[in-house]
């Protein structure tokens, strides 16, 4: 990571922005250009379109006061996970970045933090995101707000690498109880492990 | 952030489900005249053909920009997988002003000796990049006498060069025409193998040929002349040099080495010999074309990414793949290795060695290649004759004798033989037996081949299998309660006179073995893939503790019922020779499994009481986690055991009480440690005396379990350094005996150092080390 272009201090108060679709124009190229540095295949317009038009509220961006320029930006979804028993609202942070300038700062915690709060008003179950393995920085971010390493994913990206899925638990989930089998009548006693 | 392909779907993890097939490639892109399948008839009885652009275009006036017009089905990878028409970055039919669909590389011009070679080696990376799950259009399909072979499609041997309607033939182009048909025939072979096979397409392998055929369609025999042909011209001297003839011979060879071993591992019912011995010829040849390579001259014109545009897809362009030459060296030199080593395999001696085999095999760094990872699995299941010669009733009753029913009546072969009386016990055993193998088959091969697939996959997958085994062992159990009754067996107060007396439950005390070293397995998988947070490592070395601990209960039972068993029968006459051995090895085996767990629940003990002494003096600190708690987080982390019923999931409050061991002080946790390690390295040391019986690990198994075991044990040895250096620093800064500890690590002046899984004695034992720091930047770290 560039860490020579950073800025010091931030420069002041950032602003932070719900995005709503009447800001498209003004703000699509910039959070398209954002997102695509720290990418080695570009995503289509209809990624973002796919998120930004249907979730929009779920999306926030930082921006730099003095000329209003994207600093960072946050995309999420949320829907119902139709594969799980019980059906759970899930939501997912789909993609994050900070300009190279501005970070180190807490912005992307603070977007972070944002993006949770609107999912958890809106009843989200769980909060879930994938991060590349070597991405330290966004894992450590992740997990300092309270994400778990759920599973790892085996050369998830096009470029090769694995990625890790991360899960931020917001509500108890329902367990559904199995028969107890009989096996589980022993009585538990005490286990000699020593070794021979 | 969200994927830029299409994943592998994950919600279907379950082995047994059949595999998605690979998305048809879409009808999109420019053929170059390749005979594709035909457009649907634009004129037929009935259809009307019409012009809707003008509609389209007035509506889509109506929209505003950026607006979305979806059904209910377009998904998240739907939108990931479609292109912006016209961005050269994305559409890779779109021309760049001036500039041509067409290579402008003459495949007809003549090749020095050195640039075949350069070719070669080029392609030989490509190869490897293949194997290694980049796809074809990124690698092979870059070249532009790949590309000239193939296109148009040849439908004879003559016909599958890159020089066509030519008379007469550049004799060094005809070299590099002979290497790319054994080449491609090969990758033929090797990509129908993986299809048949469980993987994972896209994530494991791309099996893609955009409709290009790898010429499935002409003779083997014919190839391998043009290869044979090649090889003799070298030979008559159409290179004087005879360094780069011999450069050039030794690629041909591993040509037809390669085709060779593909096509003896086919058929499994070769001896084990003579399916080596071309791995063997393999890692051979490939030392010589490793030392010749600084002869050749490289020609990148030759590679080009703009072939892509003729493939049938809709993927943007994307980069060649670059694999450097050395590295392509070493992983083809571990794949001839692991060619050679996993026939093996087919060497049965009994279940429990099989299942070390490939689960030692699995664990070997790097792991085994997709391709030989589904060679492993063909070897095993194809045709479901496991190993080419033995049912899957062979190998479960070994497993079921082996595990809980040595010297059983059940398992009596003869038993069979009273099909003509359908009414007398014996058949009626036979009858239910063969129930329950039918129910459980397709559980126990799927250990098997969860074991197969990558190491990720293998967790992912285990999840869902101990849900499997649960319901096995519910099945299982009622049919023991029926064999309970109809061999009037005795039952027993176990573990002690005063229980409640009880039968052996065999079969389901089989599934339940099998449920709990998938649950471990689990577990222990984390260590290696790192999912755990450092502050979630004592917690989880409790929890396999816990887990090995009741395998040893559990093993304890088996083998005091299946005693008892054997007693009765010992009343009546006898023991066979056949029953004497079965009992032997169930006694090596239980021996071994009690052993194993008994190591493997003191080191877990003792990685937990050292990490709860690390988090008590703040060594190893949790992050704030604003937005969790400690039980949602342990909700999580148990989310695969939560749903099991036996072993019942700990409550959180025992975990809580577990992990945290408030009642017992910093030296009381060091002091457990350390008598932990103790029993550890003695069980280790009892353990290095196995022989190959005794470890179920036969071979090249069996020397792999001993570098596993010596893994562990100088894990222990490191704890026990760890525990050292705590000590030390503790003794030097406070009395022992008052000393509670709290955040006192600051001021040790040590710092916390986790190693990443490949730096670790054993990637399932995260053992902590210490560092001396100057006192102010203490705390955990996480070495990568
Ligand atoms: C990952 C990424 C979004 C992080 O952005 P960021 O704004 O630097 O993140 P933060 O500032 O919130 O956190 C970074 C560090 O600053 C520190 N920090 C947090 N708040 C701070 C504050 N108010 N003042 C100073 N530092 C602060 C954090 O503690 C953190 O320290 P760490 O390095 O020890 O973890 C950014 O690196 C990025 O855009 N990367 C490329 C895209 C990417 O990887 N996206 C994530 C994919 S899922």
């Amino acid at each position: 990571m560039a860490e020579s272009g950073r800025l010091e201090k931030l420069p002041a108060e950032l602003r932070y922005i719900q995005y709503e679709h009447g800001l498209e124009s003004q703000y699509l190229p910039a959070i398209r250009a954002l997102i695509s540095k720290d990418l080695s295949e570009p995503y289509s317009i209809y990624v973002y379109r796919y998120f930004l038009y249907q979730w929009g509220h779920l999306c926030f961006m930082a921006l730099d006061p003095t000329d209003s320029s994207l600093v960072g930006v946050i995309i999420c979804k949320l829907e119902t996970h139709a594969s799980h028993s019980p059906m759970t609202l899930r939501g997912y942070i789909a993609m994050l970045a900070v300009s190279s300038a501005y970070r180190g700062h807490g912005v992307a915690t603070a977007l972070v933090k944002r993006a949770i709060d609107a999912m958890a008003l809106r009843d989200a179950d769980e909060i879930v995101l994938e991060t590349e393995e070597s991405n330290i920085p966004a894992m450590r971010l992740y997990e300092r707000l309270g994400f778990l390493r759920s599973k790892k994913l085996h050369r998830y990206y096009l470029n090769g690498s694995s990625a890790y899925r991360l899960v931020l638990q917001l509500k108890p989930p329902e367990i559904e109880r199995v028969v107890e089998p009989a096996l589980g009548e022993a009585e538990v006693s005490e286990v000699v492990v020593a070794a021979s | 952030m969200i994927p830029d392909r299409n994943p592998a779907p994950e919600e279907f993890e379950g082995l047994s489900l059949s595999d998605q097939p690979p998305p048809p490639a879409e009808q999109y892109g420019l053929y170059g005249g390749e005979p594709v399948p035909p457009p649907p008839p634009i004129s037929s009885d009935g259809v009307v053909a019409l012009d809707v652009m003008g509609r389209f275009r007035k509506a889509a006036k109506t929209l505003e920009p950026g607006e979305l017009i979806k059904d209910g089905y377009f998904s998240l990878m739907d939108s990931v997988a479609s292109i912006e028409i016209m961005d050269p970055k994305m559409d890779s039919g779109c021309l760049g002003p001036g500039e041509t669909l067409e290579e402008g590389y003459d495949v007809t011009r003549p090749l020095r000796a050195e640039q075949v070679i350069g070719i070669i080696d080029q392609l030989l990376c490509h190869e490897m990049a293949w194997h290694l799950g980049y796809p074809l259009s990124q690698t092979l399909f870059t070249n532009v006498y790949i590309e000239g072979i193939l296109m148009p499609m040849p439908n004879t041997i003559e016909q599958a060069d890159f020089v066509r309607d030519q008379p007469g033939h550049d004799p060094m182009l005809a070299v590099l025409r002979a290497y790319c048909l054994g080449l491609l025939k090969a990758c033929y072979h090797v990509n129908e193998r993986i299809k048949g096979e469980h993987y994972y397409e896209e994530e494991d392998f791309v099996t893609n040929t955009y409709h290009r055929s790898l010429l499935d369609r002409i003779d083997e025999a014919a190839i391998r002349q043009v290869i044979t042909n090649a090889r003799t011209s070298l030979r008559s001297g159409i290179c004087t040099d005879t360094l780069l003839a011999d450069a050039l011979d030794s690629r041909l060879r591993l040509r037809e080495e390669f085709l060779n071993a593909i096509q003896l591992s086919e058929d499994r019912n070769n001896s084990a010999d003579s399916i080596k011995a071309p791995w063997i010829e393999l890692e051979q040849i490939l030392e010589t074309i490793n030392r010749s390579h600084a002869l050749g001259t490289s020609v990148p014109e030759a590679f080009s990414t703009k072939i892509q545009r003729k493939l049938a897809s809709t993927m943007p362009p994307r980069p060649i793949v670059q694999l450097r030459f050395e590295d392509t060296y070493g992983h083809f030199k571990h794949m001839f290795a692991d060619g050679r080593e996993v026939t093996d395999v087919l060497a049965y001696t009994d279940s429990e060695s099989l299942l070390n085999f490939v689960l030692h095999f699995q664990a070997k760094r790097p792991q085994p290649l997709v391709y030989i990872r589904t060679l492993l699995q063909s070897y095993l299941f194809k045709d479901m004759i496991i190993l080419g010669r033995l049912s899957i009733r062979h190998i479960m009753d070994d497993d079921l004798s082996t595990l809980v029913l040595p010297a059983s009546p059940l398992l009596d072969p003869t038993n069979d033989a009273f099909e003509s009386a359908p009414h007398s016990p014996q058949f009626q055993l036979a009858n239910r037996m063969e129930l329950f193998r039918q129910r459980a088959a397709q559980s126990y091969l799927d250990v098997f081949r969860a074991i197969c697939q990558n190491r990720c996959r293998i967790r992912r997958t285990l999840c869902h299998s101990i849900q499997d085994w649960e319901n096995v062992q519910l099945d299982a159990e009622e049919v023991d309660q029926v064999l309970a009754l109809e061999t009037n067996e005795a039952a027993m107060s176990w573990p002690r006179p005063t229980s409640p007396p009880s039968h052996s439950l065999s079969l389901s005390s089989w599934a339940y073995l099998y449920k709990l070293k998938l649950m471990q397995w689990i577990v222990q998988l984390g260590f290696e893939l790192d999912i755990y947070a450092p502050d979630e490592l004592a917690g989880m070395y409790w929890y396999l503790s816990l887990l090995t601990r009741t395998r040893s209960q559990h093993v304890q039972r088996i083998q005091a019922f299946a005693e008892k068993n054997v007693r009765e029968v010992l009343r009546t006459r006898k023991l066979s020779e056949e029953e004497e051995m079965q009992f032997d090895r169930a006694a090596n085996y239980w021996r071994g499994s009690l052993l194993d767990a008994a190591v493997t629940c003191q080191l877990a003990d003792a990685l937990s009481s050292i990490y709860i002494v690390l988090g008590r003096l703040g060594l190893v600190t949790p992050p704030p986690r604003p937005y969790s708690t400690d039980e949602m987080r342990y909700n999580v982390r148990m989310k695969p055991f939560g749903v099991i019923g036996l072993p019942e999931l700990p409550t959180y409050e025992t975990f809580k009480e577990a992990a945290l061991q408030p009642k017992l002080s910093v030296a009381q946790l060091l002091d457990a440690a350390t008598s932990a390690l103790e029993g550890a390295k003695r069980g280790f040391k009892a353990m290095e005396r196995f022989d190959e019986d005794e470890s179920f690990a036969r071979g090249v198994t069996y020397e792999r379990f001993k570098a596993d075991l010596a893994g562990s044990h100088k894990s222990a040895i490191a704890a026990g350094l760890t525990i050292m250096m705590l000590r030390k620093a503790l003794g030097e800064k406070v009395s022992r005996n008052t000393e509670t500890g709290e955040g006192g690590g600051k001021e040790l002046g040590l710092k916390v150092e986790i190693k990443a899984p490949s730096q670790r004695y054993h990637e399932c034992w995260v053992v902590p080390g210490l560092v001396k720091v100057p006192s102010k930047d203490s705390g955990a770290s996480t070495g990568n």
